[in-house]
């Protein structure tokens, strides 16, 4: 189990905590029809510490802290606070004893208010009257607790990925937790909206909370957590301090081999072809104009802090939104289209990985084979007639493609870990040899090892000549695969950089309001 | 190794028996909405057969099939409209007393095909304009189908004065309504028939696919470049075309067509399709189970009449049956979620 004999007594004597743990999860066994999630695996966090939970993409974090959370029952093991076992598989039992859990999945109600969605499942009430002043006042104190500033009346809707993420833990700060768990908070912010996001962590643990912190972001575990859990395939594998471990070790404790990537590999530059996808003056809600090309091969990146504008750029360039001015072109074959609806546009060979897995990308309780069929049923069907057999092939392809995991196409997407999702969501589109791809925050979510292999499908298309467009909020994903970086802010191009020239500051002072090499 | 906490304390018997109880009721309504309808029909049936008087003879076997062809073949074309996530299509009850007033006034003052083909028409309308309200326009489906009830019913009152028609004492109708083959009405027959083929639509087709892919998740449809309005409008002209030969069957049956001969259709269809395990909240479902729920719907009605139950407790009966469908759905639904 433990590779690295000279790190085991070091890791064995640290790893057990000075105080007291709040909480302490034992034998925790929980599975879902045959398959086991999370097989026998302990954790206990004293207060003041930032606990790290690492692993691939369903190696069981969300379920064992689901379990925590008292939202799922365990088959085996207990929960215990100050060492009181709780009532398993009571969300009611598990809020009381001050746990609190950040999902992985936005969970807020798009219509309701900031400060609804905070109070929301514990609304104050006086006479059995919801008491609005008290609402926000609590709801206030909770944002002012995390330092972050947003209208307590505006709906969910209208609020950015990264404000409904803030407001979000701020729903967890408003229950005064002892032990706040957060599943892959950063998976939708920007480094500085990161940087805020983990001095504010530290922040409240030196307030005494014991924190759990999900992240496929290695660097962030570093930097923040005292000590660190691996799981891989439901399996604990090693618990141990962050100070006597290395980032390497932990990844090779994570994929349960080396793992050889050299993580900062760019591509080499292939001759652009022809112009593929055109845009010109593209106008639309929080877009104000935009111009861009994207040729055959190329992978142009689109940067910027989160509401920027870029989601809403590339959803009015395809149709998926609407949009008020602007001409949107396709060329393929050398014959050039104009993309009037967004139908036309997946019909003339576009493809687009929304944000959104679970929103727009999936159909949670269809199969993944379902799933992928939905974007192919052309070439998989005869005569309006669905080909079986050939649906089953051709999504064991794709999603051996995509390294799923569990490899079953038969089960429903919506059984799948969040990294997993992202793959189905990924292997609907890879099929079709699109001319022009689309790709918003392609790797959100998705383990170290298969982000990899995302990347190398996506240059793999752009050496097949697809025009690829990519939006990402994860800088070294842009601009490790971009050709060259727009960065979008406020729904323009503020400056354009080729990718051997971009760095994280050139990018980062772009989208701040800085300048750029070319353009301003 | 390292850093797993001490065991000290197996709490593994204790746990077991603590959860017991949990666990078996998560597996029992995951169970229940998926297999119950078999077991359940299965025993309606039997206990009827033993303890029912007059349930199993030839006669009464026949008198439920007749009743409940019309109901049947309303409900495997409604079937689409739930699964696609629009609840329900309450203007059935219209379509099926307009295409029964017409099969028979129509066909008494020209012809049977001159009769069907108008009522094709009018089913297209209602399918159409159902269709589009809610597929293009993003209605509600509630309101609009009640809306549409209104008007047709008001139409065809205005039309008829409210009068019964009744079909010639012999032609192809009369004996298409009392023909039988063994003890199945030929009614049944066709209720079956729509049924196998319909469910081919829904399983095999890509119409099916769209149509149980859009009740999942609408904007991953529309995302997927597919034509969302139309899959919704096939939906509803599906459910028109039930709704058409219900009401053809049932005029057959009686020889005799009244604005107000279906009342409750559009809950009884429902009652069937939601007891067949078809989840209203869309994505899922089957046109084989509707046909199972309309057969346990019809004989629960029946074992009431036989045990003199009146029409009050039969509607309270259907009532209760939709809440408790709806509930265990709800429920198997929120366990599979968390
Ligand atoms: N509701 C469910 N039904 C069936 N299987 C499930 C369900 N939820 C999770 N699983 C399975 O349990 C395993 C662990 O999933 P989990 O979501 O805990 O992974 P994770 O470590 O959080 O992964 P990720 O990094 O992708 O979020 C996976 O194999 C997943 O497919
Ligand atoms: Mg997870």
């Amino acid at each position: 189990m433990n590779d690295h004999p000279d790190s085991e007594s070091t890791a064995q004597e640290s790893s057990v905590p000075i105080a007291a743990p709040i909480i302490e999860a034992r034998n925790i066994v929980k599975r879902f029809g045959g398959a086991v999630a999370v097989d026998d695996v302990g954790i206990a966090v004293p207060p003041g510490e930032i606990h790290g939970l690492v692993g691939e993409n369903g190696a069981g974090k969300s379920t064992l802290m689901r379990v925590l959370a008292g939202i799922l029952v365990p088959d085996n093991g207990s929960v215990m606070v100050d060492g009181v076992r709780l009532e398993p598989g009571s969300t009611r039992a598990a809020l009381e004893a001050g746990i609190s859990l950040v999902h992985q999945e936005l969970s807020l109600v798009p219509e309701m208010t900031v400060a609804e969605n905070i109070l929301l499942g514990s609304t104050p009430t006086r006479a059995g009257l919801i008491n609005t002043r008290e609402l926000k006042q609590i709801a206030a104190a909770a944002l002012e607790e995390i330092g972050v500033s947003v209208d307590l009346d505006e709906p969910i809707v209208r609020l950015s990925v990264a404000l409904r993420q803030f407001v979000e833990i701020a729903r967890a700060i408003a229950r005064n937790p002892r032990v706040l768990i957060l599943d892959e908070p950063t998976a939708t912010l920007t480094p500085a909206e990161t940087d805020y996001l983990l001095d504010m962590l530290q922040r409240l643990a030196e307030r005494g909370l014991a924190i759990i912190y999900i992240s496929h972001r290695i660097p962030e575990i570093f930097r923040i957590c005292d000590r660190v859990t691996v799981l891989r395939d439901g399996r604990l594998v090693d618990t141990a301090d962050v100070a006597a471990t290395t980032p390497q070790q932990v990844v090779d404790n994570m994929v349960g081999r080396e793992l050889k990537v050299d993580l900062e590999t760019r591509r080499e530059a292939t001759a652009p072809g022809e112009v593929v996808l055109s845009a010109r003056g593209v106008t639309a809600k929080g877009v104000n104009g935009i111009d861009l090309d994207v040729r055959a091969g190329e992978i142009v990146g689109l940067g910027g802090l989160v509401g920027a504008g870029r989601t809403e750029f590339v959803r009015a360039m395809i149709g998926a939104d609407i949009k008020s001015a602007g001409r949107v072109t396709i060329t393929v074959n050398g014959r050039e289209k104009r993309l009037s609806s967004y139908r036309s546009a997946v019909h003339n060979g576009v493809a687009y990985i929304p944000e959104e897995r679970r929103t727009d990308g999936l159909a949670l309780t269809m199969s993944v084979a379902d799933n992928i069929a939905l974007s192919n049923r052309h070439e998989l069907s005869r005569f309006a007639v669905l080909l079986r057999g050939k649906i089953a092939k051709f999504a064991r392809s794709l999603a051996d493609t995509v390294g799923l995991r569990p490899p079953e196409i038969r089960r429903e997407a919506g059984d799948f870990s969040g990294g997993n999702q992202q793959k189905i969501v990924l292997a609907k589109w890879l099929g079709r040899k699109p001319s022009a791809i689309v790709l918003d925050e392609p790797t959100r979510g998705v383990d170290v090892g298969a982000k990899v292999e995302i990347h190398r499908l996506i240059r793999d298309l752009a050496l097949d000549g697809t025009a690829v467009l990519v939006v990402s909020s994860d800088l070294p994903e842009l601009l490790e695969l971009s050709d060259v970086i727009h960065v979008v802010r406020d729904g323009r191009i503020v400056g354009t950089l080729p990718g051997d020239v971009a760095d994280e500051k050139s990018v980062m002072t772009l989208a701040s309001g800085g300048t750029g090499l070319i353009g301003a | 190794m390292a850093g797993k906490p001490p065991s000290a304390v197996d709490t593994r018997a204790q746990v077991d028996s603590d959860l017991g109880i949990e666990k078996r009721e998560f597996r029992l309504l995951e169970w229940m909405a998926d297999r119950g309808i078999f077991v359940f029909t299965t025993a309606l049936v039997l206990v009827a057969a033993l303890f029912i008087d007059g349930f199993a003879s030839l006669a009464n076997i026949t008198d439920v099939f007749n009743r409940a062809a019309p109901i049947g073949i309303v409900a495997v074309g409604m079937t689409f409209v739930v699964i696609s996530a629009n609840y329900l299509d309450l203007s059935v009850v219209a379509q099926v007393a307009t295409a029964a007033v017409v099969l028979i006034a129509v066909s008494n003052a020209s012809s049977i095909p001159a009769a069907m083909a108008l009522a094709f028409l009018i089913a297209l309308a209602y399918g159409l304009v159902n269709g589009v309200a809610v597929g293009v326009f993003k209605a509600n489906a509630v309101i609009v189908t009640l809306s549409t009830t209104f008007i047709g019913l008001g139409i065809l009152r205005w039309l008829t004065g409210g009068s019964i028609y009744f079909g010639p004492p012999e032609g192809p109708i009369r004996s298409f309504g009392t023909t039988k083959i063994g003890p199945f009405p030929l009614s049944m027959i066709v209720l079956v028939l729509i049924t196998i083929a319909l469910s081919l639509v829904l399983t095999r087709t890509n119409f099916g696919f769209l149509v149980k892919s859009y009740g999942s998740n609408r904007e991953a449809t529309r995302l997927a470049g597919v034509n969302t309005a139309w899959v919704v409008v096939g939906a509803f002209i599906l459910s028109a075309l039930g709704a058409m030969l219900g009401g053809f069957v049932l005029a057959a049956f009686s020889n005799t067509a009244v604005s107000a001969m279906s009342t409750g259709f559009d809950f009884r269809a429902l009652a069937a399709i939601i007891v067949g395990g078809t989840s209203v909240f869309g994505g899922k479902g089957s046109v084989m189970r509707t046909l199972l729920g309309v057969v346990f719907v019809s004989v629960l009605t029946n074992i009431m009449v036989l045990s003199g139950l009146g029409f009050g407790y039969q509607q309270m009966a259907i009532g209760a049956l939709i809440v408790a469908a709806v509930s265990v759905d709800s429920l198997a639904r929120k366990a599979a979620v968390t």
